[in-house]
């Protein structure tokens, strides 16, 4: 700031009146400001106080000074201070980093704790092959503390970001101990659906064709963010605008996290402890029928029976007939789900000299899922050393090593779900009822507490080793100029298996001849170099110019194998040797583990940055990349991006402008991409199979399918986004925050068209298709309520609006592409179906019947006859396909509310995503391999809902038919509001008195409770009984549509049925010596 | 700082960074594959091969799966659907969403085959076994079409390695797509050899299976609108020469229907053409104790089951607790697919006594299973007692009632010859009792042709030329040899043969048809022959009351799937079939 501080806040003062006068919204703000009149010496009082921060440790070195006069002091070791004022006279308490106070004087002693100046410009922020000053960036970035991130304990950082920053959207993806989200930064650019040359993980393709590029200590980082112990992390910068991201040129356009991690600060070594523990319960339950209400659903169900009306092969048996007789309604779910647990313990020990600084720390988490086998435990440990060899000449290494259990069981809700509820779990003499559906069809289904009993038959386990290291050496070849060598090292491992045996719910079979088992191995690495050359220098003490330039060298290594095993001679044999099973085979039916790929990558950057008079801000990056997925020839591509920024505080005109502490306006426009292929996508692909010709093992024969035609001539696709900015502080940066806006445009999006099947292979690989994206995102930071009494109220906001939308297709003529779901002008998922309008109702049988169908069925909207005509022609065809609804949310938002007082505090998270639909897989059935099985038929038991029957003419469920496992148009029932409002999480904390520790040795221990997803504010989701949760947890599932193709592409998140969401309480310390 | 100094620092750097760079700059960017195969492998001798095998596993897809056995059986005159089967294809109400497999599966071998042929006109292998595998080809390309242009009419005909991708695409004639068939099968059967000869182990393509086809092309073209004038002599001629031959080729019928079936014999004399299936995982594609997961799998021995677990004691009345469990030689019910009562038992197998033909197609007794079970006539013990009798008459019924001995639940056709939805004779010929486990898929071959087709096609073919006599004579010899019952006395099986020989005036289309279901009830060629003959309308609102309703002149072609018309997005839209 340019103003000297003294002056500045006398002008402040000045300012306030006239704010008052004309913003009298902001005035409630303003008067709860502690603010006083200078006064004048009478008789001098000795002042006493204690310097804190806001989590209770003491500051030392903090200057006290009495406003006005040179007088000052600077606190002790253990934040006390003493200092002789007047009594109307006021002391200023500042620090570095620091939002400084006033206080009155007083006698009595005095307590203070400063409050971080975390918004402030000063702030240092991370921006990508080197840092800034936060007033001299000009792009879009946002910064989360380690604080915000620790204020909701997870496994891992993307799932404590929900809802901390605007226009990073985090959407669960799964329920299982360890599980991450999916991640997007102002929202999707990439079309895809399925990628060649991997056609079996769909949904992971899509995630990392839009997910955003994570950046650990400068060096780019593949792979799970489980491996990454939070308590390691200092904070993370999240480049959001092009002019901010180009510098990653073909792997930035979906935003880059840059996360950094705690390094040893010079000093007297400091050792923490960081622990909690957390019970964990589930939400709720999927909720089926009961027992009488599952018995009057197949009565209807027969009664309802399309062909044959009055028969059903899904009668009750014997066994259920009197179980329902004597009042047994079994709750399957309740049987198997547990309580889990969560638990997390880091030490962390750190120092350092002026010549070497060190870090050291061990973590541990354990998280217990709520579904009996699944859990995941991660022990890391990580060292960081910085070493000054000479004045010039800094070398060092941040090694973070990880090793990781999960077992993830198996997931056993749908087939909990479908229980009958009619049947008993034990005989009358206490033992298991193995077989609980004897004398129905299912009668082969065993019972599912064998997944507690025989837990030693049920294996599915990972065991990830990571070890990510990243060495320096820093050169200051002249003042200013300085050469960085960055040499990353990533290597992980994954080992898996599993082993199912017979006579448990997930394996029915009763011999140990079919019994299955597998081993699995995957490794992967990367290595990168990098080299870097910065200039930094002021000329004629205006203008300020700093230059980077990069070379970078980045090769990525994967490969995998399994072995597949059926029979084995003993159930604890598990898969510990699969040379003693039946039949081994290096593959299933579905799954070939057997996968090699590898991708290059060379890169140039330069980068100016220059600064004139710290008013006129300007940043200039071009890189070039070269990569190996792409076909030679257009291997290379350039992405140039500027921006600009204008600090209006530091104008001369300005200066009266007391109620600023920060104003800068900023934008940009750049250009960058996303490695959207895999590699070898560029060559085409056979599919393999196999054959035997006649039973004897000459005839058998390995075989290949022509399946995805080569593309010779694929080139980067490029996103080229302008981003406008503002930022601000107000009243002493009481009040910070920013205001961006930003538009996009995706050109040459790299997309696999799908084919007619008449062209010979499902899908090929082009350059097609234009997106385009535009939003608005604020994040604002406020102390509401600061008193003397050493009370604060603190506020964090984020908003976002966020829209994408298809330009173009492959085809520049085309409007639509339906076999792929995109429709131009609409976002880039869409449900693509029929529309229900309700139930036929007995009244309108005679117009249902025109339609073929009855009353009790579903009844849709006719929109249009043959060839799209518009006009409705008495019969539900493929023409009367529309669209129904994306999945794109009207507004997100978070709110961090943080109160403190003396040594306590208190936050409260909450996150909001509205105004998008969600998919129900299990509310539908197409009788195939998708939907939910047997969901209309009776044949077993489903989620409870409002189904028509003659005497109750409900308009949203139709009315079961035995007759039809597929029921017709079954997909437009599962479309449903996924809006919610969500407490996610609350923590109440407490520093302990140091006088208490003191004598202990600690410095500080502050306790706390917290209770994560204690509850749903609003869902109408929940609200309907369709879910415990609306979040999703899985992709596809989705039943095809009854007129033909698939309603909702693969790409979407979708609500499966997997272990409900938990609500979680936890016991917390943090522990400093 | 000294200017000399410095300039000799910066090149240093200089230098640093240019031998980092260099080495791995050029490398790095080229691509290796290793766990891929691109279609380049097609010009080796293992590509080609490999083709061939790969569209022989991809059948797999279509034949023994369920949706396409509902295709090739719903909505015929021979069966009704199952208390749990998809009434979609057996009603004709809504066939949209279910035609999609044939189609894409059809197309995406034929691109491979055409690939196969490409590449292997030039590939660098010895002449005789590249006339085998080429001849290969060109029986799978044309057996394709075949199928393409009966199900959909007018289709696509690609005859090249289709490599650019294309949104455009156009139906062809159907005059058009069966000289390509015929001039395939043609050159096909001349390549062949007479009998499977390695590496086409098994009942793989063969001369007279493509002799086979390549009479059946000339026979259907000879109903359709593309007809030629010599089509039917042509068809019976090929057919008779079959018959001639078949020593030479090694094929002959069983003397006794029963062994038709068994799996013992399904790579004997009589199989001529099968799609391979085993309980390999790998080349068999198989999974155990997964509930028959695999998607190729051979699943016929589920979909014809009634849902005899659910028997109970006190049937017809309710109660009285299930006296049957599933097992292994009883198999899997899944109900898809149900016999339609009252044509069999009063049209197609009306002659129970000369004909042996419907007691060797249906298993009719369940003997008891389960300890414990009973009914109100006494309890039943486990492998003594016959737990479930479906006889074919209510007089039948009433008399066994009357046997003290008899204990087990007795389900008797209705009053017009309908079983229930869940309770009917089982289709025998698919079941798999060397399995596993009980949920398994059958390890059997899908047996898609036999000899005895050879007989019906020529009796169809002398038939529609006229030659009443020749017809009567090929259908007699089924005829004569399904009147032999091993448990009949010699002088009961010669009266036997003398009832079921025709004479050439009781030759009518509905006789032939009807053979057609003696002989291969169940096949999964049904559908095709009744749309052939011109008879599904007819034969469809005559005798089956599920789908008379619904039925449309339109129907007897399939709609062209969805996808297909969606995503032709460039030149002109992709036509539907009419009424759809």
């Amino acid at each position: 700031m340019r103003v000297p501080f003294k002056e500045n806040f006398q002008k402040l003062h000045i300012r306030f009146a006239l704010l008052k006068k004309f913003l009298p919204v902001g005035s409630l703000v303003i008067a709860t400001l502690v603010y006083t009149l200078p006064g004048y010496a009478q008789n001098i009082i000795h002042v006493k106080g204690r310097i804190v921060n806001e989590s209770g440790q003491p500051v030392s070195g903090a200057s006290i000074v009495v406003k006005g006069s040179g007088t000052g002091v600077t606190s002790q070791e253990n934040g006390s201070f003493e200092i002789d004022a007047a009594p109307k006279e006021i002391l200023l308490v500042s620090y570095v980093g620091m939002i400084t106070q006033e206080l009155k004087v007083s006698a009595s002693p005095l307590s203070v704790t400063l409050v971080s100046q975390e918004s402030g410009l000063n702030q240092v922020v991370v921006v990508g092959y080197g840092s800034q000053k936060k007033s001299d960036i000009t792009g879009s970035v946002v910064t989360v503390s380690s604080k915000a991130l620790q204020e909701t304990p997870t496994a891992n950082i993307i799932n404590s970001l929900k809802g901390r920053a605007a226009g990073v959207d985090i959407v669960s993806n799964s329920t299982a101990p360890g599980s991450s989200g999916q991640i997007r930064i102002r929202g999707n650019r990439s079309l895809v659906q399925e990628i060649a040359g991997n056609p079996t993980a769909t949904a992971a393709n899509n995630d990392a064709l839009n997910a955003p590029l994570l950046v650990v200590d400068g060096i780019p980082y593949g792979g799970s963010v489980n491996d990454l112990n939070p308590d390691d992390i200092s904070g993370i910068d999240i480049l959001k605008d092009a002019s901010a991201t180009a510098i990653y040129g073909s792997r930035g356009s979906n935003g880059v996290l840059i996360i950094t991690t705690n390094r040893g600060k010079s000093g007297k070594a400091v050792m923490s402890y960081n622990g909690y523990f957390g019970l964990t319960n589930a939400l709720d339950e999927y909720k089926g029928f009961n027992g009488p209400e599952y018995a009057a659903f197949k009565d209807e169900a027969k009664a309802g029976n399309s062909v044959n009306p009055g028969t059903s092969n899904y009668g009750l048996s014997a066994d259920e007939t009197a179980n329902l007789a004597n009042g047994v309604s079994t709750d399957w779910q309740k049987l198997i789900y547990r309580q889990g647990y969560t638990t997390s313990h880091g030490l962390n020990l750190s120092g350092g000299n002026e010549s070497t600084l060190f870090s050291l720390s061990g973590g541990y988490f354990r998280e217990v899922g709520i579904i009996p086998g699944q859990d995941f435990t991660r022990y890391s440990l990580r060292t960081t050393i910085d070493h000054k060899i000479s004045r010039r000449l800094k070398i060092g290494l941040n090694t973070m090593n990880s090793l990781a259990y999960t077992n993830s069981g198996g997931n056993p809700v749908g087939g909990l779900l479908r229980m009958s509820p009619l049947t008993l779990p034990y005989n009358a003499d206490g033992s298991l009822n193995l077989l609980p559906l004897t004398g129905l069809l299912d009668a082969a289904t065993v019972n599912p507490l064998t997944i507690i009993k025989s837990a030693g038959s049920i294996v599915n386990n990972n065991r990830r080793l990571r070890t990510f290291n990243s060495l320096y050496g820093e050169w200051e070849i002249i003042d200013g100029l300085k050469y960085r060598m960055n040499l990353g090292l990533d290597y992980r491992q994954d080992q898996s298996g599993s082993y199912l045996g017979p006579n448990t719910f997930y394996n029915n079979s009763t011999s140990l001849a079919q019994a299955s088992e597998s081993v699995g191995n995957a490794e992967a690495w990367t290595y990168i170099i990098e080299n870097l050359l910065t200039y930094d220098k002021t000329f004629k003490e205006k203008h300020h110019i700093t230059f980077t330039g990069l070379y970078s060298v980045q090769k990525d290594h994967n490969q995998a194998s399994g072995i597949y095993g059926t029979g084995i001679p003993a159930d604890y044999i598990q898969n510990y040797n699969l040379s003693l099973a039946n039949t081994v085979s290096a593959n299933t039916a579905t799954t070939n583990p057997w996968a090699f790929s590898e991708r290059g990558l060379i890169s140039y950057m330069a980068r100016l940055n220059y600064a004139y008079d710290n008013r006129y801000l300007l940043t200039a990056t071009v890189r070039r990349d070269g990569s190996s997925v792409l076909s030679p020839g257009n291997q290379y591509f350039t992405y140039p991006a500027f921006a600009v920024g204008w600090n209006i505080l530091n104008e001369k005109f300005m200066n009266n402008a007391g109620l600023f502490s920060a104003l800068k306006l900023r934008g940009g426009w750049g250009l960058t991409s996303s490695q959207s292929i895999n590699p070898y996508a560029t060559l085409g692909l056979l599919g393999t199979n196999a054959y035997n010709f006649g039973p004897g093992t000459a005839g058998q024969n390995a075989g290949y399918l022509v399946q995805t035609l080569a593309n010779k001539a694929l080139k980067w696709q490029s996103t080229a986004q302008t981003n406008i900015g503002l930022d601000f502080g107000i009243l002493q940066n009481r009040i910070t925050g920013s205001i961006d806006v930003y538009t996009q445009r995706t050109n040459d999006i790299l997309l696999p068209e799908s084919l007619p099947a008449s062209n010979g292979a499902g899908s090929t690989i082009v350059n097609a298709g234009k997106t385009k994206g535009h939003g608005v995102e604020v994040g604002i930071s406020s102390i509401n309520v600061r008193t003397p009494g050493g009370f604060t109220w603190s506020t964090d906001l984020n908003f976002s609006i966020s829209r994408e939308e298809i330009v173009a297709l492959q085809d520049p003529t085309l409007k639509f592409d339906l076999g792929n779901g995109w429709f131009v002008g609409q976002p880039l998922s869409v449900i693509y179906d029929v529309k229900k309008t309700g139930i036929w109702q007995t009244a309108d049988s005679a117009q249902a019947a025109s339609f073929g169908q009855k009353p009790g069925q579903i009844r849709l909207e006719d929109i249009s006859g043959p060839g799209n005509d518009g006009k409705p022609d008495g019969k539900i065809t493929a023409d009367d396909r529309q669209i129904i609804g994306n999945f794109q949310p009207q507004w997100e938002g978070g709110l961090t509310n943080r109160f403190a007082y003396k040594g306590f505090d208190l936050s409260i998270v909450m996150f909001a995503r509205m105004g998008m639909k969600v998919v129900v897989p299990y509310l539908m059935s197409d009788g195939g391999a998708q939907g939910y099985d047997f969901f209309n038929n009776g044949r077993v038991n489903s989620l409870k809902r409002d189904y028509w029957t003659p005497t109750n003419p409900s308009n949203k469920f139709p009315r079961p038919d035995a007759a039809s496992d597929g029921t017709n148009y079954s997909s437009t029932l599962g479309y449903v509001d996924g809006s919610f409002i969500k407490i996610r999480n609350i923590i109440l904390g407490y520093n302990l008195p140091s006088q208490w520790l003191n004598k202990a040795g600690i410095s500080s221990l502050r306790i706390y409770f917290s209770a994560q997803n204690p509850f749903i504010l609003y869902s109408p989701f929940v609200k309907d009984g369709y879910g415990p949760d609306p979040e999703g947890n899985g992709y596809g599932g989705v039943s095809t549509s009854t007129v033909g193709g698939t309603p909702v592409p693969g790409r979407a998140i979708t609500v499966n049925l997997t272990a409900p969401s938990t609500r979680q309480f936890n016991f917390g310390v943090n522990l400093k010596f | 700082m000294k200017p000399k100094n410095l300039t000799l620092r910066i090149y240093l750097v200089a230098a640093v960074m240019l031998a980092s760079g260099i080495s791995g700059c050029k490398k790095i960017l080229e691509e290796h594959p290793r766990s891929q195969i691109t279609p380049q492998f097609f010009s080796t001798s293992g590509g080609i091969l490999g083709g061939i095998a790969g569209v022989y596993s991809d059948m797999r897809n279509l034949w023994g799966t369920e949706g396409f056995t509902n295709m090739c059986v719903g909505g015929v005159d021979e069966d009704l659907v199952g208390g749990s089967g998809n009434p979609n294809f057996f009603t004709y109400k809504i066939v949209n969403g279910d035609i999609q497999p044939l189609w894409n599966i059809a197309y995406q071998d034929i691109n491979t085959l055409n690939g196969v042929l490409e590449f292997g006109e030039k590939a660098d292998i010895d002449d005789a076994t590249k006339t085998q595998y080429l001849a290969q080809a060109k029986f799978l390309r044309a057996f394709y079409y075949f199928y393409l242009v009966q199900t959909y009419g007018d289709v696509p005909l690609h005859l090249d390695f289709i490599t650019t991708a294309s949104t455009a695409d156009s139906r062809q004639p159907i005059k058009d797509v069966y000289a390509q068939i015929i001039k395939d099968l043609t050159e096909a059967s001349a390549d062949l050899p007479a009998k499977p000869a390695a590496p086409f182990l098994g009942k793989a393509a063969t001369q007279p299976v493509a002799f086979y086809l390549l009479a059946k092309a000339y026979l259907t073209r000879g109903w359709s609108s593309a007809a030629e004038s010599d089509d039917f002599k042509t068809a019976y001629t090929i057919a008779s020469q079959i018959i001639q031959d078949k020593d030479n080729y090694g094929l002959g019928l069983w003397p006794d229907f029963a062994s038709v079936n068994i799996k013992a014999n399904d790579y004997g004399q009589e199989t001529l053409f099968v799609i391979d299936h085993s309980s390999d995982t790998k080349y068999g594609e198989y999974t155990t104790g997964q509930f028959a997961a695999g998607p190729k799998e051979n699943k016929t021995n589920f979909f014809f089951r009634p849902n005899y677990p659910t028997m109970n004691g006190n049937y017809p009345a309710t109660g009285g607790g299930s006296i049957m469990t599933r097992d292994i030689n009883n198999g899997r019910p899944f109900i898809r697919v149900r016999p339609n009562g009252p044509y069999l038992l009063h049209q197609a197998f009306a002659d129970r006594v000369n004909d042996s033909r419907y007691d060797n197609t249906f298993q009719t007794i369940w003997i008891a299973n389960t300890p414990g079970a009973s009914t109100p006539r006494g309890s039943l013990s486990v492998g003594v007692d016959t737990a479930i009798w479906m006889p074919d008459s209510a007089t039948a019924a009433q008399a066994a009632l009357r046997v003290p001995a008899f204990k087990g639940a007795i389900v008797p056709p209705g009053p017009t010859g309908s079983w229930t939805p869940a309770f009917y004779p089982s289709l025998k010929k698919y079941d798999d009792s060397t399995r596993a486990s009980l949920n398994d898929a059958s390890t059997r071959p899908f047996v898609m042709f036999r000899f005895s087709d050879v007989y019906l096609l020529a009796a169809e073919a002398y038939f529609k030329a006229g030659d009443n006599g020749n017809a009567a004579a090929m259908l007699n010899v089924l005829r004569q040899r399904a009147a032999y019952k091993a448990t009949n006395t010699p002088q009961e099986n010669a009266d036997a043969v003398i009832a079921q020989t025709i004479l050439p005036s009781d030759v009518t289309l509905d006789f032939i048809l009807d053979e057609y279901t003696r002989e291969n009830y169940g096949n999964c060629q049904r559908w095709w022959d009744l749309v052939r003959t011109q008879s599904l309308i007819r034969r469809v609102q005559m005798y089956n009351p599920e789908a008379a309703a619904n039925i449309q002149p339109f129907h007897v072609l399939r709609p062209i799937p969805q996808t297909q018309i969606d995503l032709v997005t460039s030149g002109p839209a992709f036509p539907q079939n009419p009424g759809y």
